[in-house]
């Protein structure tokens, strides 16, 4: 194995030696043109990513859903991070801050602050009650054949939502590299992702999550450090040395902006300067159109979503010991925070670089790749930014095809259609159903209904409402029955319902009762703030009316979970 | 016979010290991890304050002048300056950057002599048709167009310097020669820009207070906490939550 991974890796940078001694052009056209060095990079990386795959495939089913728990507690934060950190997080964050100021910071702290309740609530119980899916321990916990398929139906509609925002960004980076229109770039993306999960599996996956972590901060942090420099902020640790940075854009720079007697400019020579814009960082601005209210719900939606995502607590199923599966949150945070200190810098330098008109209107889901490319960044570096953004996207894309075709093969298909399955049938069905749902993320993905952060938080109300309260109270009160479970559910699947249906009606220009109401106070981004709590509220209600949680599962809860 | 309430808990009501234990550390762990998050929040919308930018109180101390027949070329300046603070703002909603544009136009040719009206108005002309073929340009082309434009805006900011007093390399120079265009109101009084005033204050208030007046370490405090803070806790959190789990599993000699 060793031998091949060197193989692996001198491929690796012979491909990268093709790009540098081929030095593409200046990038200083920001969209339209196919840029050599950076197509060279990513495909480059993507040939790892599959090779990686190939070499760490699954065997078995076991293997394909969870990796034959056989992965390091570092090794598993590192997956947990990679498999988090997606193109909501390498793009759409920065794009969020960039275009709604200080409310992008919401996206950050909601999805950092999530984890805590994660660990507390959540990592060791369901390490401890041992089940390889959500829907195994939805249906286990609430005996209910039922609800473990509603949830397996739900696991399949969370990773599809989160799934749609991934291959938008895998679009926007393979349109800015290869010069294509956004529709082929989806659709090769697409294509290159869906082979990529369909021959690795989650073990493969696993493996190329911890190289891709390493791919995703070293290309995303590197632009910071040389703009941190370059113009002059604090460059040894630009995630502090960028505050700076904020400050200049309250107060405005005037221009010339000289500094040690040389001036300031970006790539097409516009001064380093900016008209006072404290729009940006001060809270709820009123000209971003965003409030308080919206603040506060997103970021809590966000929170209570991340410790409802199933390919989120699928992960402590990969660990081989209930301690790892605490420390593995712990590493996961540390390396998704050092991306999330970092993004908001990619928006400030951003913000500032742009500012002269003659830029133009810029999208904001790519202005982290603008920002290098704006700020002089060597193309090459530009190039590797923007493969690292994919990578984030593939990481995340391969676990969620995954926990998808794992509700869909193991929990619908094994568990309810056909018991008598061989595992051979198994691992057959799940990769139909990773093709399956590679093909219809990418038809939903053409459409372009919204920002990627803003696409990836709809999968996490839905989590939010409907697995969320689900795992919750049945880890955490032995109260929690099937009726009680049935309730809740269908009370959050209203509420995701409802938003929805507005969301897509407003969408096509047509207009319900009461729709400026629930687009406001129920909107498609946020709507957990409402739906989680109701979701609690009445499970817990109709569990206290019915009939009490049966003797065997209160014993293991008590002897096995909490003991 | 084993009864069904013997292993009745909840995170409420724990069965053993050891459950007791644990909540107690979940719930500090809680309350620490919401007051942090949201109670800051709060505290920030609590203490805020709409606050003018310097360029909204100039705009509406001069706005009355420019409108009621009494205005003097000082004035025009000092509105003029502060609608190109807002125009300078890339947040602004597309609609109002067009009523803004227009704004722009009219009062920059109230400062112009007549007599250079046309050649002012060619360039801007040139400069329009420009910015709409560069769309569908790639490459070199591209390239070469965006130089002809910046040349060309240089010309036109020149051409004004001695009457805007904005030299070439000012920061309200590429804002203005972005702005100008050829078809504009007669004058600010014109109905098309009544919501002028609206507009600037929408675009130049902005709610403050001494969270997010006070700096620390070049940032905004009320930012430096969000955006860096508040992720350091959640480590800090995991970290301690973990250590003290250990800890009491270790001295209680309970193997997981």
């Amino acid at each position: 194995m060793q031998r091949e991974m060197k193989k692996l890796y001198f491929t690796f940078i012979l491909l990268l030696s093709g790009a540098i001694s081929l030095n593409a052009q200046n990038l200083t056209q920001l969209e339209g043109s196919f840029k050599t060095g950076p197509a060279i990079i990513l495909i480059a990386i993507l040939v790892t990513f599959v090779l990686v795959g190939i070499f760490f495939r699954a065997k078995d089913p076991t293997d394909y859903y969870a990796a034959g728990r056989s992965i390091s507690k570092v090794g598993s934060g590192m997956a947990i991070a990679s498999n988090w950190m997606s193109a909501a997080s390498v793009l759409g964050m920065a794009g969020m801050m960039y275009g709604f100021g200080y409310n992008g910071l919401a996206y950050v702290v909601g999805w950092t602050g999530g984890y805590v309740l994660l660990l507390i609530l959540m990592a060791a119980q369901i390490r401890k009650y041992g089940k390889y899916t959500a829907p195994d321990f939805i249906g286990d916990r609430f005996y209910s054949r039922d609800l473990r398929i509603v949830s397996a139906i739900f696991t399949i509609l969370i990773s599809f939502a989160y799934c749609v925002g991934q291959f938008g960004g895998i679009g926007l980076m393979f349109k800015w590299i290869l010069g294509l229109n956004y529709s082929w770039a989806v659709i090769i993306g697409s294509s290159v992702v869906l082979l990529y999960t369909l021959i690795s599996g989650m073990i493969g996956a696993t493996k190329n999550m911890q190289i891709q972590y390493v791919i995703i901060v070293t290309s995303f942090m590197l632009p910071v450090f040389i703009l941190a420099f370059k113009f002059d902020y604090f460059w040894l640790l630009p995630q502090i040395g960028y505050g700076a940075a904020v400050t200049d854009i309250v107060q405005g720079m005037p221009a010339p902006n000289i500094s040690d007697g040389m001036v300031l400019l970006n790539a097409y020579s516009h001064n380093f300067s900016i008209v006072p814009s404290p729009e940006y960082a001060m809270p709820w601005d009123p000209s971003t159109g965003t409030t308080f209210f919206q603040w506060m719900a997103i970021c809590f939606s966000l929170m209570v979503g991340t410790a409802g995502l199933p390919h989120v607590i699928q992960r402590f199923y990969v660990v081989p010991k209930i301690t790892d599966a605490r420390w593995s949150v712990v590493w996961g945070l540390f390396f998704i925070s050092l991306v999330y200190w970092t993004a908001p810098a990619y928006a400030t330098f951003g913000k500032i670089l742009s500012s002269n008109p003659e830029v133009g209107v810029l999208a904001k889901d790519a202005i982290v790749v603008y920002t290098a490319q704006l700020g002089g960044v060597n193309s090459l570096i530009v190039g590797l930014l923007a493969a690292g953004a994919v990578s984030a996207a593939f990481s995340t894309v391969s676990g969620l095809l995954v926990a998808g075709a794992s509700a869909f093969s193991h929990d619908l298909y094994v568990k309810v259609i056909n018991p008598a399955s061989t595992p051979k049938q198994q691992l057959k069905i799940a990769r139909w159903g990773t093709v399956l749902m590679a093909v219809l993320v990418t038809v939903v993905a053409l459409m372009k209904l919204g920002l990627i952060a803003q696409l990836v938080s709809v999968a996490f109300s839905m989590a939010a409402c409907t697995i969320f309260p689900l795992f919750l109270l049945g880890i955490w009160w032995s109260g929690a029955n099937r009726a009680g479970a049935k309730a809740g559910l269908f009370a959050g699947s209203l509420v995701t319902f409802i938003a929805l249906t507005y969301f897509i009606v407003g969408l096509s220009g047509g207009s319900l009762p009461g729709q400026a109401f629930i687009s406001y106070w129920l909107n498609v981004w946020y709507f957990a703030w409402f739906g989680a709590p109701l979701a609690i509220v009445v499970n817990i209600i109709v569990s206290l009316l019915t009939k009490p949680t049966p003797l065997e599962i209160k014993k293991f809860l008590a002897e096995q979970v909490h003991n | 016979m084993e009864s069904s309430d013997q292993y009745n808990f909840s995170i409420f009501s724990p069965r053993n010290k050891h459950g007791r234990k644990n909540r107690n550390v979940i719930f500090s762990m809680l309350a620490i991890w919401a007051v942090a998050v949201f109670g800051f929040q709060f505290l920030l919308r609590a203490i805020e304050k709409p606050t003018p930018e310097k360029a909204l109180t100039v705009f509406e101390s001069e706005w009355p002048a420019v409108t009621g027949g009494n205005e003097e070329m000082a004035d025009y300046q000092a509105i003029l300056t502060s609608l190109l603070m807002v125009k300078g703002k890339n947040t602004v909603a597309t609609g109002d950057q067009q009523l803004l544009s227009e704004a722009i136009s009219t009062v920059t040719f109230r400062m112009v002599p007549k007599s250079l009206n046309t050649q002012v108005m060619e360039k801007v002309a040139a400069l329009e048709l420009m910015h709409a073929d560069i769309a569908a340009l790639k490459g070199q082309e591209y390239m070469d167009l965006k130089f002809r434009i910046q040349d060309a805006s240089s010309g036109l900011i020149g051409m004004l310097e001695p009457y805007t007093g904005y030299g070439t390399t000012s920061l309200e120079a590429p804002i203005l020669a972005a702005s100008l265009r050829k078809d504009y109101p007669a004058s600010l009084t014109e109905a098309s820009l009544s919501r002028l005033p609206d507009i600037m204050k929408l675009y130049l208030t902005h709610n403050q207070s001494v969270l997010t007046d006070t700096k620390f370490l070049g940032f905004p405090f009320h930012y430096f906490y969000t955006a860096v803070f508040l992720l350091v806790l959640f480590v800090v959190l995991c970290i301690v939550y973990n250590r003290l789990i250990e800890w009491r599993l270790n001295r209680e000699g309970i193997v997981e």
